[in-house]
């Protein structure tokens, strides 16, 4: 993390040379994660608006002008533009109702609003859902979606097949789920006693 | 996949995600982001090259282009001076005032309603004018100025009044002794700084690798760009607008028709998002289009015509405007009569289709289609992501279950590789072509066409010959941020059939449901209307949108000249302001419609006439289906901040939509227009944009 980038090639990044791109964004993606992971603690949005930073960038390179400073800044304010784009976006959104239980009674039905995500208490709920669903299943959830591993991966750490961690991760869900809809209502009644 | 697997799955995925709170991305993402990133870089710079070496071809032909130039500029200045002398020995020759002929001083008169400034029209007391301030000011120029006033009296009649407001007010400009607003509309509207804008460029706000960079305004109003979008990335193009035209000058307006609506609904999600859309994204036909007007279907014939007139006034300064609309009807078929459909779909799952859930909307619509088509319609699927590929053969609605399962099955990832995609999408349909059915490939994409490395020239030049042979195209968008409506537009343009923007379920339902038949049913191929103003009762016209539709007055006669398609049962509408001639009476305007069999090329052409005795006394006496077109286009007018509308305001406007609200009481379209307008006028209210943005700053 945070690393500052060096031996870049300035010159064949500006010309929007590949190679010189590849070794800039190995360098700058984990540190573009880290700053909106600072804004909102969320970390799909985050890799979301890391992706929208590096493709307004690499599609608007023709405006970056050097003499204003390095390419570097230069993503950066990217950054911070999209998380103005945001601030504002979120400012003109009707706030989410504090009932996760409600929300989370409903994640078949709709995408959760990141509201509802980045609440400590949903982090909470979710952290002691995992811990009540058998090994196996908790393994295969945290390997695939914190981890990013593929399917294949996983079944050479698992020594399945990768139908087992297909079905597996199917089942995994669905326990998922159940245990959500179990542990979000007695949070709540927690809170209001 | 289900949607709600689908949902169920991104949830958990984002849950799980969040409680594991790693503070740095997964390698996957990584690499997967590096990849695509790259992707992109590789084919802006293949774009780059190809840009270079137009430009060197232009550098070159530019050279000969200077080279030529200098041989005739050595020429110029080689005989100037013989001409110049033989001008001064001509000296000025003063004819006297010739007698004012009826028109020049009915021009005389409305122009001084019109205008603000002191001076008079009047060609005569107008060069008296001249004359007397030029000497005013300095005697060593005192006769100079009067030769061309003077000669403007030797021309004849029929052509002083065009004389009066062109060369005579020119030069008083110069002089200064009058201002811009002292010349005719038409003369006012092409000179003005604020003059009716000339097509430009395509307004890509999102300069690709190795293109200038560009600052365009944002989009004002509310306080969140679309989406969360930037709208700097949305693509528009602004086709101008259209000026005043004297009948002297041109007596003939001449277009292709269009039924497309996609601006309208791009409009009211703007709306709806809390903003004011751009001004190049407002195209008043298509929200004049939007529209049901009930013109009865005809009987017998292909089509009907219906016009109307009616006092109107819009717009700054500019009073005793009359409104005429043109509505053209198509006739019906039921649904039952309808030929069979051999559909393909071209679907877009690239990534930018999984933001604010536009496949699942796709999806929606499709599955709404599907229910809506007969037994005997077949339907093939293509996809495109980073590369295009057949997803599902031509399979007859009695496999129904399975073509749903595969519609369910599509999900977003990669880049768009938009070329591909829409290349195999007409190879299944070459393949699956049925004469004598419905032969129609429909693409859904939000239009970003990062299109391999053929431009979007090439692709429409692929669709136009497809068009030809028989295979028609639709294009229906999806989404907003960086949505390309103007690659979309003319996709369904040269496609031969028609450009739909979805950004509701009941939009889909409005297209795949309610008029599937027109959607798909095309009753007139290359469909032209040439209005001819009569000169002697009307004086000058404007023809209020169409910009992008605009055919050469001799070109209407030309078969090969492309023109518009219409659906069954579906309707078009223009609107023209005219200025008559006072107390004239007799024919305004005769309206040509040519058009050709979708099956055979056999053309039909028919006319139709308004007279002055069908003009109504005041816009409230009109029908209130003429009312609502007035009020659409009135509405589109401001919002695109078009020159006619400078002075305008939304209040009137929302008056009007919500009497005609209460007028067509259930019509949920009307509901909405005034909706809309109110919210416009919201938006418009603050025009904060700049504050705004000094705040995030």
């Amino acid at each position: 993390m945070n690393q500052q980038p060096k031996n870049q090639d300035w010159a064949g990044l500006a010309e929007g040379d590949s190679q010189a791109w590849r070794r800039f964004l190995e360098s700058m993606i984990p540190r573009l994660y880290g700053l909106f992971l600072k804004s909102w603690a969320n970390p799909s949005f985050a890799e979301e608006l890391v992706q929208k930073t590096v493709f307004d960038a690499v599609r608007g390179l023709s405006t970056y002008d050097c003499s204003r400073g390095g390419i570097e800044e230069w993503l950066f304010g990217i950054a911070r533009n999209n998380i103005r784009i945001e601030i504002r976006r979120r400012a003109s959104r009707p706030s989410v109702d504090g009932d996760i239980s409600f929300y989370l009674d409903r994640i078949e039905n709709e995408l959760l609003p990141d509201e509802v995500l980045e609440q400590q208490e949903t982090a909470g709920i979710v952290r002691e859902a995992l811990g009540a669903l058998e090994e196996k299943e908790r393994f295969v959830l945290t390997a695939k979606y914190v981890d990013g591993l593929s399917a294949l991966d996983i079944a050479g750490r698992m020594n399945v097949t990768e139908k087992a961690v297909h079905s597996l991760l199917y089942r995994a869900r669905r326990s998922l789920r159940t245990e959500l809809r179990r542990i979000a209502p007695l949070k709540k009644e927690e809170r209001k006693k | 996949m289900k949607p709600e697997e689908n949902n169920l799955e991104k949830n958990i995925s984002r849950l799980v995600k969040q409680a594991g709170g790693k503070n740095e991305p997964t390698k996957a993402f990584t690499d997967s982001l590096i990849e695509q990133a790259t992707a992109e870089l590789e084919q802006g710079r293949i774009r780059t090259r190809k840009q270079r070496s137009t430009v060197m071809s232009i550098k070159k032909l530019l050279a000969y282009a200077a080279a030529v130039l200098v041989v005739c500029g050595v020429l110029v200045v080689l005989t100037m001076p013989r001409l110049y002398r033989a001008k001064e020995y001509s000296g000025p020759v003063a004819k006297g005032p010739a007698p004012e002929q009826p028109q020049v001083q009915a021009a005389r008169q409305l122009d001084e309603k019109e205008t603000k400034g002191e001076m008079s029209s009047s060609p005569v007391e107008y060069t008296q004018q001249v004359r007397t301030i030029v000497s005013d000011e300095s005697g060593k120029f005192a006769q100079k100025p009067q030769a061309a006033p003077a000669d403007a009296l030797v021309v004849s009649s029929a052509d002083r009044v065009k004389y009066a407001r062109t060369s005579a007010v020119e030069d008083a400009v110069k002089l200064g002794i009058a201002g811009p607003a002292d010349k005719s509309l038409s003369e006012r509207s092409l000179n003005s700084a604020y003059a009716p804008t000339r097509p430009s460029g395509v307004v890509q706000c999102f300069p690709l690798p190795g293109e200038p960079a560009r600052r365009y305004p944002m989009a004002h109003g509310g306080t969140t760009p679309p989406n969360g979008e930037d709208v700097d990335a949305m693509f528009f193009k602004n086709y101008g607008v259209n000026p005043f035209v004297d009948t002297e000058d041109d007596h003939l307006s001449t277009f292709a028709t269009d039924v497309d609506t996609g601006s309208y609904t791009v409009v009211r999600g703007y709306l709806h998002d809390g903003h004011l859309p751009p001004n190049d994204a407002v195209r008043v036909e298509e929200f004049v289009n939007y529209f049901k007007y009930g013109y009865p279907a005809p009987q017998g014939d292909d089509f009907a015509v219906y016009m109307e007139a009616a006092p109107w006034t819009f717009g700054e300064g500019r009073k005793n405007s009359q409104l005429l609309r043109i509505g053209l009807k198509a006739r019906q078929i039921s649904d039952e009569n309808r030929r069979p459909a051999v559909l393909t779909f071209v679907i877009d799952v690239s990534g930018s289709m999984g933001r604010e859930d536009r496949l699942g909307l796709v999806k929606k619509s499709l599955r709404m289609l599907v229910e809506n088509l007969r037994p005997d319609d077949k339907i093939g699927i293509a996809v495109y992501g980073s590369r295009g590929r057949k997803l599902m053969d031509h399979k007859g609605l009695d496999e129904k279950s399975g073509i749903l399962a595969i519609i369910e099955s599509l999900s977003p990832s990669g880049s768009t590789y938009a070329e591909e995609g829409i290349r195999i999408g007409y190879e299944m349909a070459e393949k699956a072509f049925k004469q004598g059915r419905i032969n129609r490939v429909i693409l859904c994409s939000d239009g970003v066409a990062n299109v391999g490395q053929t431009g979007a020239d090439d692709i429409l030049k692929i669709i136009k010959e497809k068009a030809q042979k028989g295979i028609t195209l639709s294009a229906v968008g999806f989404g907003m941020g960086n949505y390309n409506d103007v690659l979309m537009e003319q996709l369904g343009d040269k496609g031969n059939g028609y450009y739909a923007y979805v950004d509701t379920i009941t939009e889909a339902k409005r297209l795949f449901e309610d008029n599937l038949t027109g959607t798909l049913e095309v009753v007139a191929k290359d469909v032209k209307v040439q209005v001819d103003f009569n000169p002697d009762v009307v004086r000058s016209y404007r023809l209020i949108g169409y910009e992008n539709r605009d055919v050469p007055d001799d070109k209407f006669r030309d078969d090969k000249y492309d023109g518009g398609e219409i659906g069954a049962g579906h309707s078009t509408t223009a609107l023209y302001e005219l200025k008559l001639w006072p107390k004239k009476k007799g024919t305004i305007a005769t309206t040509f419609v040519r058009y050709k069999a979708p099956q055979t090329d056999d053309v039909t052409e028919f006319k139709s006439f308004i007279a002055t005795t069908d003009l109504k006394d005041s816009f409230d006496d009109s029908s209130k289906q003429f009312r609502l077109a007035a009020t659409a286009a009135e509405f589109a007018e401001i919002l695109r901040e078009s020159y006619w509308a400078k002075g305008a305001t939304l209040e009137p406007v929302l008056k009007n939509a919500q009497r005609l609200a209460e007028a067509f009481e259930g019509d949920a379209d009307v509901i909405e227009l005034a909706d809309l307008v109110s919210k416009a006028g919201q938006f418009r209210q603050p025009q904060l944009e700049q504050s705004e943005i000094e705040y995030i700053e």
